[in-house]
């Protein structure tokens, strides 16, 4: 402002004063300690993974996106991700419609079924699945009596196994992302689309589903940037079958001590996880506009 | 209650931007100790607004607000000593009716014993002695509403604000719930400001009526006056229905207008109290319940096209020809000359002089 | 036709019924076995189990580093909860309501740990919190799992609030509550089942808590989740069943006891 300006104005304007709620301040507590503790230190870890012994350098980068081995692990990671979304989707979406259109009454049963993996250990998970499926486990034992097998069969190492675990950590977040969305679309607009002459599965697929996208995109992105970020079901199920960028951090960072690699390919993993959050973000704010 | 002085209110000069928003322009009202002020106007008007800079919710950009002619502009709502009833009732859903009400005392720190004895004598007030121990969901809504107007009363404060507080409830309770308010007010002698934008409500409860438009003061008065001479078209037809008609100044002296409204092929002349220019083109307004219906005359000829029984009265709404919208006219009797008036009949309309009202507009 | 019509829509229902049915089979059994196993009493893991004995309860007991790592897990639990709703309950009082862009995007910011790897911010931290001093120390650990924590009593914290009218803090000020007054008789009450909701999965997600944990393990500062998975790799006996289970039971406990409190369908995971 300019003295000319202030001349302009008639009377001096009061300063908004709030009275009840807090001001924006208050927030910094919380955004000062996760800049230091959350944004820095992947900064300082994307700056570092540049400076070797010998100053900057390169060469993890390099190595990371030539070796036909790491190209490898990179592109698993991905196809991991994609694979386990998918397998949840198609897994997830019809449990949801069904506690939105079909559970009635049974719908604190399901949601507490739904909550009720989340209250266990994920070790505890695939822990189950290794005893189900080992040498002398449940489902050896199972289709031996039924003569389907002589031998039983080794299930625990292979790498079907990390994707039923994987599904199996995963799916209730699907599930509830998409009922989420399904519960708002009122069940008459299928019907109506019924009486005008489409079949129930028409009706489904061009009322019902168009609609219900919002939700899958939000599980979809949520599974996808949760596989990707996993690597105890690896470890446990995959015998080492199944390696993929975060497996291969917790190995190198256990073995070798190799920092300045698993800091790379920390980094790579964090570009996947931003891509992921900027998705994320331009759906919440398409679904802002709409409401 | 104790017995306190009623407290006079007084903006001077307020005016509230949001951004790009005008919420009120430099407006100045003031409220005479024990009298209960309406605010009237459309949606958006700023009457929220008005009631906020008065309890401290909002800063004013500029003026003053004054209460009992003290400058409390810059105190905060919690120091203002105000009584407010909000359109939600705003209970406490974690504490009891008993609870909420001594709300305001705890802060004051009144003895436990007193507040119990306040709280029972404010539920007796409202007439829900024994309520204490329920929670505000478990109460109609009418009984919430009488609980945040015990809430808001049992502080004795120095003025009441209310922002539509029966806004939520259904017609019949809604009269009730008039008739009770303002028995309250008055034996309690508490300067009271309530937002409103039914017009019945301002009309039926206050003793003044403030109109506001835009966030402007368009008209204060009690609310005979602001009904009966209405300053501009606006408020004419805001509260209530008003005819308005484009009149033409034939003759301007002493204080006095000759009018002409030229209707159809008909000129009704009236000689009304005013200032204005010879020539001059300006709006008049006229109330259904003034308009003269005959079966001929010299008045303005109208056909009627549709008649409404409205319990109390009739509703008649008549068609002249070169004009775009109807001519309303309420009645007692359906009776003229006679007979009863039907759809289709033909008709003369006029008014006795002094219901024409000198509105403000120019016409256009 | 109208027969027709009703089995028609008895089909749908009863094939997606056999579906979800089997769903629930699926999500339960693996859960439901190490319950089963961990009552077992022989010394290898075999289902169904041929005996029930509490032994290798016991042996939890008898086994240290069990219970000592139990011990830092629910110390760490609780406190990165407890400095999370320090931190976050302010936090998400001034952003809830705001409709200013800043505080949209600062509450974007605050629920980002969500979104990005447990393992790399692990890594990250480690050597972060050890060029500043911390080193592998608990106080390291309880710096990375409230970054984790934040978001959770944050974005629940900022849904209760949200849905808490306004006038109702704003009553309570023109009844004469200063703003003290006013957080710790309006606010807090009507926020509890927000900060509990948003406690009690900050406390889950702690307790069960390897990407970021491993990283900084040492023999006193290793969680719970560390010595189960490096047991895991060395033994298979039924002594970790027990620990899930014991684990679990304890995670259940701390939902019902939200429950009662707080209403936990306002909570968002
Ligand atoms: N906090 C705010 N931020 C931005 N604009 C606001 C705010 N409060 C009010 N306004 C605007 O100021 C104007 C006046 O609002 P106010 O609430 O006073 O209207 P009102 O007369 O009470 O209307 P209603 O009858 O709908 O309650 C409106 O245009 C409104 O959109
Ligand atoms: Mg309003």
């Amino acid at each position: 402002m300019t003295a000319g300006d202030i001349a302009a104005v008639p009377a001096r304007r009061r300063r908004a004063r709030r009275f009840v709620g807090l001001g924006l301040g208050w927030s910094l507590l919380a955004v000062g300690f996760l800049l230091a503790f959350f944004l820095l230190p992947l900064i300082d870890n994307g700056i570092k993974s540049f400076f070797g012994p010998d100053g900057f350098s390169t060469a993890p980068y390099r190595k990371l996106l030539s070796d036909p081995y790491y190209l490898a692990v990179t592109w698993r990671t991905l196809q991991v991700s994609a694979i386990v979304t998918v397998a949840s989707l198609l897994v997830g979406y019809p449990v949801a419609y069904f506690f939105v259109r079909y559970a009635g009454r049974w719908q604190t049963l399901m949601i507490m079924l739904l909550i009720a993996p989340l209250l266990t250990s994920i070790i505890m998970r695939t822990f189950g699945w290794q005893v189900l499926f080992a040498r002398r486990g449940v489902v050896n034992v199972v289709l031996r009596d039924l003569g389907i097998i002589e031998r039983p069969l080794n299930l625990v190492n292979d790498p079907a196994m990390v994707y039923v675990g994987l599904v199996h950590v995963l799916v209730p977040f699907m599930v509830l992302s998409i009922a989420a969305v399904l519960q708002r679309i009122d069940p008459r607009l299928e019907e109506s689309a019924m009486i005008l002459g489409a079949g129930r599965l028409r009706a489904f697929l061009s009322v019902t589903l168009p609609l219900s996208l919002d939700g899958v995109a939000t599980g979809c992105i949520l599974v996808f940037m949760l596989t990707n970020g996993s690597f105890i079901t690896m470890l446990l199920l995959g015998g080492g079958n199944v390696v993929t960028l975060p497996l291969l951090i917790y190995q190198q960072f256990n073995l070798t001590r190799d920092t300045a690699f698993a800091g790379a390919m920390g980094n790579v993993l964090l570009v996947f996880a931003v891509a992921c959050l900027f998705v994320q973000l331009r759906l919440i704010a398409r679904r802002g506009v709409k409401a | 209650m104790t017995d306190r002085p009623a407290l006079s209110v007084a903006l001077e000069d307020i005016s509230k931007t949001f951004g790009p928003v005008h919420a009120l322009r430099p407006t100045s009202l003031s409220v005479e100790p024990g009298e209960m002020l309406a605010l009237l106007g459309p949606s958006g008007c700023g009457k929220t607004t008005t009631l906020r800079v008065i309890a401290g919710f909002e800063t004013p950009d500029t003026g003053t607000v004054r209460i009992g002619g003290v400058d409390v502009t810059d105190l905060r709502p919690n120091r203002r000593n105000l009584g407010m009833v909000f359109q939600n009732y705003s209970l406490f859903p974690h504490m009891t009716v008993g609870q909420n009400i001594a709300f305001g005392l705890r802060m004051r720190r009144v003895d436990k014993a007193t507040q119990g004895q306040k709280v029972r004598d404010a539920l007796a007030l409202v007439r829900l002695a024994g309520f204490e121990d329920r929670f505000a969901h478990q109460l109609s809504g009418g009984q919430q509403q009488r609980v945040a107007l015990a809430r808001a009363l049992v502080t004795d404060p120095s003025v009441l604000l209310l922002d539509e507080p029966l806004g939520a409830l259904d017609k019949n309770l809604r009269e009730g719930m008039q008739f009770e308010l303002r028995q309250l007010q008055k034996r309690l002698d508490i300067t009271s400001i309530l937002v409103t934008h039914d017009q019945e409500e301002a009309l039926t409860m206050s003793d003044r009526v403030a109109v506001l438009s835009a966030g402007e003061i368009l008209q204060v008065g009690p609310p005979s006056a602001v009904y009966e001479r209405p300053r501009n078209r606006f408020v004419s037809e805001f509260l209530g229905t008003a005819n308005v008609f484009e009149a033409t100044v034939e003759r301007a002296e002493g204080g006095r207008l000759a009018l002409a409204v030229a209707a159809g092929t008909a000129t009704v002349r009236s000689l009304v109290p005013g200032e204005g220019i010879l020539g001059g083109r300006r709006l008049v307004a006229v109330r259904p319940e003034k308009i003269d219906v005959a079966r001929n005359g010299d008045g303005i000829p109208a056909r009627v096209v549709e008649h409404v029984f409205r319990g109390s009265y009739h509703a008649y709404s008549l068609e002249v020809p070169g004009r775009a919208v109807p001519v309303f006219a309420y009645r007692q009797t359906p009776l003229v000359d006679g007979a009863a008036l039907a759809p289709g009949d033909a008709v003369r309309l006029g008014w006795p002089a002094e219901w024409l009202v000198l509105l403000d507009d120019e016409a256009p | 036709m109208r027969a027709r019509r009703r089995r028609r829509t008895d089909w749908a229902k009863v094939g997606l019924g056999t579906f979800v049915v089997l769903f629930f089979l699926f999500v339960m059994a693996p859960i439901v076995v190490v319950v089963v196993v961990s009552f077992g009493e022989a010394e290898f893991i075999s289902f169904p189990i041929q005996s029930v004995s509490l032994r290798w309860y016991r042996r939890i007991v008898e086994y240290r580093p069990f219970i000592d790592s139990l011990l830092v897990s629910l110390q760490l639990a609780f406190s990165s909860a407890l400095l999370a709703c320090l931190l976050g309950i302010p936090a998400a009082l001034a952003l809830a309501r705001s409709q200013r862009p800043l505080a949209q995007a600062l509450a974007t910011f605050l629920l980002a740990p969500l979104s990005m790897p447990a393992i790399v911010l692990g890594f990250a931290l480690l050597y972060y919190l050890s060029a500043l001093g911390f080193g592998v120390s608990f106080d390291a650990l309880l710096v990375a799992h409230t970054v984790i924590a934040i978001p959770y009593v944050t974005r629940n914290v900022i849904a209760v609030y949200r849905a808490v009218p306004g006038d109702l803090e704003e009553a309570a000020a023109i009844l004469g509550a200063g703003r003290f007054e006013t957080f710790r008789l309006v606010t807090l009450p009507l926020i509890k089942p927000g900060v509990f909701a948003g406690s009690l999965f900050a406390i889950l997600i702690s307790l069960d808590n390897l990407p970021i944990s491993f990283f900084f393990g040492t023999s006193s500062t290793n969680t719970l989740p560390v010595v189960m998975l490096s047991y895991l790799q060395n033994q298979f006996d039924p002594s970790v069943a027990a620990v899930c289970t014991v684990q679990m039971a304890l995670a259940v406990v701390a939902l019902l006891v939200v429950e009662r409190i707080g209403d936990i369908r306002s909570a968002s995971v």
